[in-house]
């Protein structure tokens, strides 16, 4: 009987730390995986222009469950090389930004119902980028930029263009494809 | 004295791979599956509203890492998807079904087929989705999206040759709070019309 009481308490002992192990390894997942969609980004980190991930239609893409009605572009980002500004001439298509910290999870997001006559034109940058960018202002001519501060050093953008019809897919792998994101060396 | 100190010892052990074992399989288990939170359910159709926001729980942001996707962003349009019809029955590419007559409110919608494994079916059609822009409509502005394997009149999709199916329904742009006013009466209805053959 006493040995069954010490086997109830090791289980018992087992199961908390089970928890305890499950609810680490949740928390922690997105810092250690290493094929999430940040991984798959990385290389796009020198390109000056937003990289296709899923061209309409929707074949040859790692995404899960890719819409073939829209095209997806991405370009990763790493704010210690300064504020990232990430710029396009909205169109006639449906197109939206939504920015992404590196381990998961979006902390902006936005589409070109916000351009300001035809440019939609946004800035990522860290806390103290802001507050430098903010200081450098002149009073006078206050700048035009939206400025989002990003939570993380690094992350990625994702570009989405929806082609209403099929005819459509073509221009909207070219409006996906000429977002620009560059890194500002002097904001 | 010796002789109890060798059970402690292994009930130790047996402790600690219990714990190894049901928390790593129950995480790993929990991070393949659906966010087990914060799902939106109308009708047939399913939605995590909070899995593109900031505000996205932890098992959300493992499951996107895990899946390496991308949802769509709060703000940016919604996803919903349905694995059964409307009276709760599971997709299945021997049956047809009938998907109308209503879509809610948004700039773009897109209805995709999705086979077991979340790719494209391949078929003879070669097509496998609709957009809002596409879709023929009656003169009540109304449509019906046909799913079967063999060819039908107006506006169908191809089945994929065997096994269960999904239906994502995406909403880009969709007006005011993505999701937060959507009601079951606003998604379309996902009928099966007739199994076997």
């Amino acid at each position: 009987m006493r040995g069954f009481g010490r086997f109830l308490i090791a289980t018992l002992c087992g199961l908390v730390i089970a928890v305890g192990i499950h609810i680490a390894a949740i928390l922690t997942s997105p810092y250690l995986a290493d094929q999430d969609a940040f991984s798959k980004v990385q290389a796009t980190l020198t390109a000056d222009k937003a990289q296709i991930v899923s061209a309409p239609g929707g074949a040859n893409t790692w995404l899960p469950n890719p819409d073939p009605a829209a095209a997806v572009a991405t370009c990763a980002f790493d704010l210690r090389n300064g504020p990232m500004r990430v710029a396009t001439r909205a169109g006639s298509l449906p197109l939206s930004f939504s920015f992404h910290k590196e381990t998961g999870g979006v902390f902006f997001a936005v589409t070109d119902r916000a351009a300001v006559r035809g440019e939609l034109e946004i800035v990522a940058m860290t806390p103290r980028q802001l507050d430098e960018a903010r200081a450098a202002e002149d009073e006078n001519a206050p700048s035009r930029d939206v400025r989002i501060v990003a939570p993380e050093l690094q992350g990625f953008v994702i570009v989405r263009v929806v082609a209403p019809a099929p005819s459509l897919r073509p221009q909207a792998e070219e409006m996906a494809k000429a977002v620009s994101c560059t890194a500002e060396q002097d904001a | 004295m010796s002789i109890r100190r060798v059970p402690t010892a292994l009930l130790v052990v047996y402790t600690l791979l219990l714990a190894l074992g049901l928390g790593l399989g129950s995480a790993y288990w929990a991070i393949n599956g659906a966010p087990p939170f914060g799902s939106l359910q109308l009708g047939p159709w399913q939605a995590w509203p909070k899995l593109g926001a900031p505000e996205a729980d932890p098992y959300m942001r493992a499951i996107i890492a895990r899946r390496s996707d991308v949802p769509l962003a709060t703000g940016e349009g919604m996803g919903f998807t349905a694995s059964t019809d409307n009276d709760g029955r599971p997709l299945d590419s021997a049956c047809s079904y009938s998907i109308g007559p209503v879509a809610p409110i948004a700039r773009v919608w897109t209805l995709t087929l999705y086979d077991q494994g979340g790719r494209l079916p391949a078929t003879e059609l070669g097509r496998s989705s609709f957009t809002s822009a596409e879709v023929l409509r009656d003169a009540q502005d109304r449509f019906s999206i046909a799913l079967s394997r063999n060819v039908q009149p107006g506006n169908w999709l191809q089945l994929p040759a065997g096994g269960s199916f999904t239906v994502a329904l995406r909403l880009y742009d969709p007006p005011g709070a993505a999701g937060a006013n959507l009601e079951v009466s606003d998604m379309p209805v996902i009928q099966q019309l007739e199994c076997g053959a």
